[in-house]
């Protein structure tokens, strides 16, 4: 199963398209796994969505730039989908989040993230993982980084 | 040391939800669809955990409008779900203040509370001052 997995994610790579997996990605993938990069650039009609859901009378004039917990939304819902974590019957908590950013990111702004699965483990029949991420400008110089850590629950082992 | 930062009440509304979904790419439908929520363990939609983070950043923002964006971090749990309708209170207080490479750092605890008081989201930011 595990040949399976990675002849598909091999060939996902090769077209830079997503393959749907049977076998949720969570379930296989080792520490160290690699994912993306992920384009999270943020144009005007989502930064716009942003501001109905969070803002507010007292929200700060953020100008022409973007709060980067949006980017970090954008790369987490990329390494979810790409984790098989939409699939039915799976139940996913996020339980924790780290950041850090350099400098704020412009709207429309070319960002990729890069992820990196720093944990993976079975307690009691959840899994328990950690994703790095690295956020990189055009010019490939880091802006920023994020730590998302989940527990997975409902998967057959 | 001690003092407290500007947070501000939210009510977070399904539109709100609903918003933040299309903003973040997140139409997981526990978020979404009360069909499918109500066989979930919480029983009805939730809102996005970085939604409430989202909020504590936009007080650490207001905070910090000038160095938040500029070498700001954060390292936060989420304690429990949020639910469209709720009302909840972001906070935030200055636990400490630090010299290091000849930089100021300040530290801060944050937060989003649930109308029962509970956090749906707490943790500690650290942000440099100008």
């Amino acid at each position: 199963m595990l040949f399976y997995v990675q002849v598909l994610l091999r060939l996902s790579k090769q077209n830079h398209k997503r393959i749907s997996l049977a076998v949720p990605l969570i379930s296989t993938a080792v520490v160290g796994h690699e994912f993306g990069p992920y384009d999270v650039t943020i144009h005007t009609e989502r930064a716009i969505a942003y501001a109905k859901a969070v803002g507010g009378d007292e929200s700060p004039d953020y100008g022409d730039s973007l709060a980067p917990v949006m980017v970090v939304a954008a790369a987490l819902t990329e390494l979810i989908e790409d984790l098989g974590l939409f699939s039915g019957g799976l139940q996913t908590i996020h339980a924790g989040q780290e950041a850090s950013w350099d400098r704020p990111v412009k709207i429309g702004e070319k960002v990729d993230a890069i992820g990196r699965l720093a944990a993976n483990s079975i307690r009691r029949g959840n899994h328990f993982a950690t994703v790095s991420v690295s956020y990189k400008d055009s010019t490939g110089s880091e802006i920023g980084t994020s730590s998302t850590t989940i527990i997975v629950s409902g998967e057959e082992t | 040391m001690g003092d407290a930062l500007t947070g501000f009440e939210r009510h977070i509304t399904q539109d709100r939800v609903d918003a933040y979904a299309e903003a973040s790419g997140d139409h997981n439908p526990i978020h979404l669809n009360e069909e499918y929520a109500s066989t979930t363990q919480f029983g009805t939609r939730i809102a996005h955990g970085m939604l409430s983070l989202a909020l504590v950043t936009e007080m650490l923002t207001s905070a910090f409008p000038n160095s938040w964006h500029h070498g700001g971090k954060l390292k936060v749990r989420f304690s429990a779900p949020v639910f469209p309708g709720e009302i909840v209170t972001t906070y935030g207080e200055i636990t400490e203040i630090k010299e290091e490479d000849g930089q100021l750092i300040v530290t801060c605890t944050i937060g989003c509370k649930k109308p029962d008081g509970t956090d749906a989201v707490a943790g500690q930011a650290t942000v440099p001052l100008e």
